[in-house]
């Protein structure tokens, strides 16, 4: 009990942080009759370009040294300090942004609107994990992303979830992602930062539902490690598959695994894959049968997830500013004693043609059918492919790390006795 | 999963670590603390609305009723200021409380980190065996089928729940815009307008029309009345176009009521009301209204009979409480109007609705209870088949145009103004049709067509009650508190003049090419040069004023409180050509139809006349 003081201590003291965050509260502007006047509202301007190339070259120099000490220092502890260090110079300092899992929308909205001016900045953040990735694993999860730094500080007590939840909850980041591209590319908007749970966090200013939002993965985060990383982040998911063609990944022991089972519940991530030693553990038949039903299975998948998905692409749409004007200006007017809504204040106010929103709206929805039907076969194509990789295995006689899903924390690492280990892992 | 190899393998670790755990449970407490607080400010924040205290509403009621009393303003400017420090410093604590909280937070988890590091723990061999791999195998491929079946289902559900065939309504509405259930707001739009050049003819000072106009949504259209027909009646508020002039001819100028000398006929009025009267052909309507009864009453110009009288009942989205207004505004302030088809009567609670001339209701709306400390009073008003309507409110000012036939809303034009209680005037330039409104801070002119911007002045200030008069490319406006302004429409408008010698909170000023007449609440009449603002005579007459001052056959005729009516010709100087009484008395603006007068008294309605 003793020891669970500090998690339940936590765990309150967070839920009511999220208090502060409602806090935050606009206030009516003073009416002057004296003639005097309202200074004018300041924009920030925008950061120099010099520190925008600063942020790129920390985070390729912090890639490095975190890519450094887990394939040749081994250390977790190391790991732990760089992944401090990210939190506090991409988390509070540079208060979340630009993040690579955002970066995603800037490069989607660049390839479909050849208006948007894409930062340098956002390209370099897309760009560099995913390279590193391919070379050396998810090192940048493991000590760069100030998002997955904070999940871990508060990582105490990681429990085991299963093969059920991570399999089920683990479907989700690509249900993100898909909508995230899907409303970037319609110029709709950027969701990942809409509902970034923890850039109120870094800025203090997040609003009630973020911080509840953000409060609740902190506080599940003490049981379940990493909780945006393994079941939201849409950015996770490219990781992913490129780390499963990664160059040089970690491994838990240095040279040839002894079977020695000291490892077996060391990842907190649930991301070791068990030893299968035999080489041919199922019949010729069965193989083909398995290959066959895959190769219908896939394409099958990929077409009922384009129609279905394709059947809600009004609803899809309703996030679109256009669409949504549109939808409320086609319904009758009620009498009502509810003040109209801002939007089409704004927009009776501007001059604009009812029929210029009606087809500009018609030609959004249009795009939405068209990305529904790609959003629904890329989720068929993702659920399917998931299912394939779990019908086929290879020969894999060692305790490896699973190199879609280990996160290069270095934790295993600590608790493997081969060559000459202290087997004294800490839990940071 | 783990074993300690030496708990904590020296005394000094062990000393170190209870430290550490004790660091960490003391700024957790404090951390506590410090969220209770933020939690009580939070609520405090949440809870305080420093601009709607209860002290704050009666001191501003009090200060609407006795506008003049500097200390009362001195003092709400003092508590206002007040809640304003109080609601920033709760807010600063908030902020302050949520840094320290942060800080706590840190420190709890950079103790629990440390004690985490420094009771390192040698591994052991799990006890159970993993689950057969392929039984996992099989369990996950289970788990993505289900999910996969659930997304589908979820998907047609919501698809179900949210189908809208918004793809086909958009088709339709951009192939037939006008289609009015389609298109509430863009109707009008969507019209094509086409200047033919064509001018219809009519007094430099009144409404005229250059434009005609080809709809496309016919359906919201059954044609309106022609200049001469406006002319030739008094349609609304202050006569065609809301300016204080009209075109009849054969006036009186003398009669009394209680004799009954050129009194024509006298009618009591079933409900009180402080609206005027208004006159189509041989009809007068006025409306009446109490605090929880609404009723139109149409008249026989020539008669005084009571042709018919409407109940206007309850209409669909009235709101169910009665609004608040004061006894010098009451429950139907508003002046009719009318396009000849129809009429239309808005009233206190926001209940707006059109008749046929013979009673029968073609449709009702509510536009919302008006937000307003002393009733609503902006009147209607017509341009062509659109009824205008100003809705100043408090923190919703708009002003907005509605089918006359069918009450569609053609466009609405949101207004950062505070709460008015002029109407609306339209005028016609010679270039083109305006529609100007007159409410703190601005005089505003907009297209009557589409309800786009056309110019506006910052000029006014206060709780505006007049109307503005135009004669001649310029606008009058004036408030009391304020300032009488002189504005020469332009591209830009200019200020050619102003003055704040004599200033009104009721009636409106009159214009006329040459002059200008200013009549204050308390009887002053003022008659002004309208070209620089030179002062040609001050009349005092002592009663108090509500009507503003008409100009028929070029004499001014104003009607006081008392019932006494001000005739005097509008010229550089002042001569009384008669003061007949009504014998009641009135705060209505006088109808004019050839040979008659209509007055609303207190009570009746007169006309005046052979
Ligand atoms: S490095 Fe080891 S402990 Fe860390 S995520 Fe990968 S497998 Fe899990």
């Amino acid at each position: 009990m003793k020891k669970r003081l500090p998690t339940i201590f936590l765990m309150i003291l967070f839920a009511i942080l999220m208090l502060n965050g409602y806090g935050v509260q606009r206030f009516p502007k003073p009416e002057f009759e004296s003639g005097y006047l309202q200074p004018e509202t300041l924009q920030p301007t925008s950061r120099a370009e010099i520190l925008g190339m600063l942020d790129v070259i920390v985070l390729a120099v912090s890639m490095a040294v975190v890519t450094w000490l887990v394939l040749k220092k081994r250390s977790r502890t190391g790991v732990f300090w760089a992944s401090l260090f990210s939190l506090a110079y991409f988390g509070f300092y540079r208060q979340g942004c630009i993040c690579s899992i955002g970066a995603i929308q800037n490069i989607t909205l660049a390839i479909f609107d050849s208006s948007y001016g894409l930062p340098l900045t956002a390209i370099a953040f897309f760009i560099l994990p995913l390279i590193a990735t391919l070379f050396f694993g998810r090192t940048f999860c493991a000590g760069v992303c100030p998002f997955g730094a904070i999940q871990d500080l508060v990582s105490f007590k990681p429990q085991k979830l299963g093969t059920r939840l991570n399999t089920v909850l683990g479907l989700i980041p690509y249900i993100y992602l898909g909508l995230a591209i899907l409303y970037a590319a319609t110029k709709s908007d950027f969701i990942i930062c809409r509902y970034d749970p923890f850039v109120g966090i870094f800025r203090f200013n997040a609003s009630f539902g973020m911080f509840i939002f953000a409060g609740t993965l902190l506080v599940s985060g003490i049981f379940i490690a990493r909780p945006y990383c393994r079941f939201l982040c849409p950015y996770g998911v490219l990781l992913n598959w490129i780390s499963r063609f990664s160059w040089k990944h970690m491994t838990i022991t240095p040279t040839t695994c002894i079977q020695c089972r000291l490892c077996e519940d060391s990842c907190p991530y649930d991301a070791i894959d068990m030893p299968v030693t035999d080489k041919n553990p199922e019949s010729r038949s069965t193989t083909i049968r398995k290959l066959i039903l895959i190769c219908f299975l896939v394409p099958f998948l990929t077409v009922l997830g384009g129609w279905t998905i394709s059947r809600m692409h009004e609803t899809l749409a309703g996030v679109n500013g256009k669409v949504s004007l549109a939808r409320t200006l086609l319904q009758p007017e009620k009498p009502t004693d509810q003040p109209e809504q801002v939007e089409v204040t704004a927009f009776k106010s501007s001059g604009i043609p009812a029929a210029r929103v009606y087809a500009e709206a018609s030609v959004v929805l249009k795009h939405f059918y068209i990305g529904s039907w790609v959003l629904g076969c890329f989720l068929g194509l993702a659920f399917g492919l998931t299912l394939a990789f779990r019908m086929v295995t290879t020969y894999q006689p060692d305790y490896t790390p699973n190199k879609g899903t280990c996160y290069s924390c270095a934790r295993c690492v600590d608790y493997c006795p081969v060559g000459g280990n202290e087997l004294t892992p800490d839990k940071t | 999963m783990t074993r300690s190899i030496f708990p904590y393998d020296s005394g000094n670790t062990q000393k170190i670590v209870s430290l550490l755990r004790y660091i960490a449970i003391a700024s957790a407490i404090s951390a506590m603390i410090l969220c209770l607080l933020i939690a009580v400010n939070f609520i405090q924040v949440r809870r305080a609305d420093p601009l709607n205290t209860q002290v704050m509403k009666v001191m501003i009621e009090r200060m609407h009723a006795n506008p003049a009393d500097q200390q009362l303003r001195q003092e709400i400017r003092e508590i206002d200021l007040l809640s304003r420090k109080a609601f920033f410093t709760t807010q600063w604590q908030i902020r302050t409380g949520g840094y320290l909280l942060f800080f706590s937070l840190l420190i709890s988890v950079i103790c629990i980190k440390s004690i985490e590091l420094l009771g390192k723990s040698t591994p052991g061999v799990p006890a159970a065996l993993k689950a057969d791999f392929w039984i996992t195998r099989k369990t996950g491929r289970k788990w993505v089928v289900y999910t996969g079946i659930s997304v589908v289902i979820f998907s047609f559900v919501l698809v179900i729940l949210t189908h809208q065939e918004l793809g086909t309504s958009l088709d339709m509405a951009i192939k037939d815009p006008g289609n009015k259930e389609m298109s509430e707001y863009g109707n009008t739009r969507i019209r094509e307008y086409k200047n033919t050049g064509i001018k219809e003819q009519g007094n430099a000072d009144t409404v005229q029309q250059q434009d005609t106009v080809k709809i496309a949504a016919a359906t919201n259209m059954d044609g309106y009345p022609s200049m001469q027909e406006i002319t030739g009646n008094f349609p609304s508020f202050r006569g065609p176009g809301g300016n204080g002039i009209a075109f009849q001819k054969n006036i009186p100028s003398s009669w009394d009521g209680k004799s009954g000398k050129n009194i024509k006929w006298k009618t009591a009025i079933p409900l009180p009301g402080y609206n005027s009267p208004i006159i189509w052909n041989d009809r007068v309507f006025i409306t009446g209204a109490s605090e929880t009864k609404r009723e139109v009453y149409c008249i026989d110009l020539n008669t005084g009979k009571i042709l018919w009288q409407k109940d206007v009942g309850k209409i669909p989205g009235s709101p169910s409480q009665e609004p608040k207004t004061i006894r010098e505004t009451g429950f139907c302030a508003p002046t009719m109007t009318t396009d000849g088809r129809r009429v239309y009567a808005i009233f206190a609670n926001g209940d707006l609705i059109a008749l046929d001339f013979d009673g029968n209701q073609v449709w009702t709306k509510n536009l919302g209870m008006p937000q307003n400390h002393y009733g609503h009073s902006s009147s209607l008003i017509m341009y062509r088949d659109l009824l205008i309507i100003q809705y100043d409110q408090r923190g919703s000012g708009s002003v907005m145009a509605l089918y006359g036939k069918t009450g569609e809303k053609a466009w609405q034009a949101s207004r950062s103004v505070k709460i008015s209680w002029a109407s609306p005037v339209i005028v016609n330039t010679g270039k083109r049709t305006e529609l100007i409104l007159a409410a703190d801070p601005i005089i505003a002119s907009y297209n009557p067509a589409d309800g786009k911007d056309l110019w506006q002045m910052n000029c006014i200030s206060g709780e505006v009650g007049p109307s503005v008069a135009y004669a001649d490319g310029v606008v009058f406006a004036v408030n009391d508190f304020s300032k009488l302004s002189a504005i020469a429409i332009g591209d830009p408008p200019k200020l050619l003049w102003e003055d704040s010698d004599y200033l009104s909170d009721i009636p409106s000023p009159l214009a006329t090419g040459k002059f200008l007449f200013l009549v204050t609440s308390y009887g002053t009449v003022v008659c002004y040069d309208a070209k620089n603002g030179t002062k040609y005579w001050e009349q005092e007459f002592e009663t108090p004023t509500y009507a503003s001052p008409i100009l028929a056959e070029g004499r001014v005729y104003l009607l006081d409180k008392k019932g006494i009516m001000h005739i005097f010709p509008a010229d550089q100087v002042y001569k009384a050509t008669g003061q007949p009484a009504l014998g009641e008395g009135s705060s209505c603006t006088p109808a004019f139809a050839d040979g008659k007068i209509i007055l609303r008294g207190d009570k009746n309605l007169y006309c005046i006349g052979k």
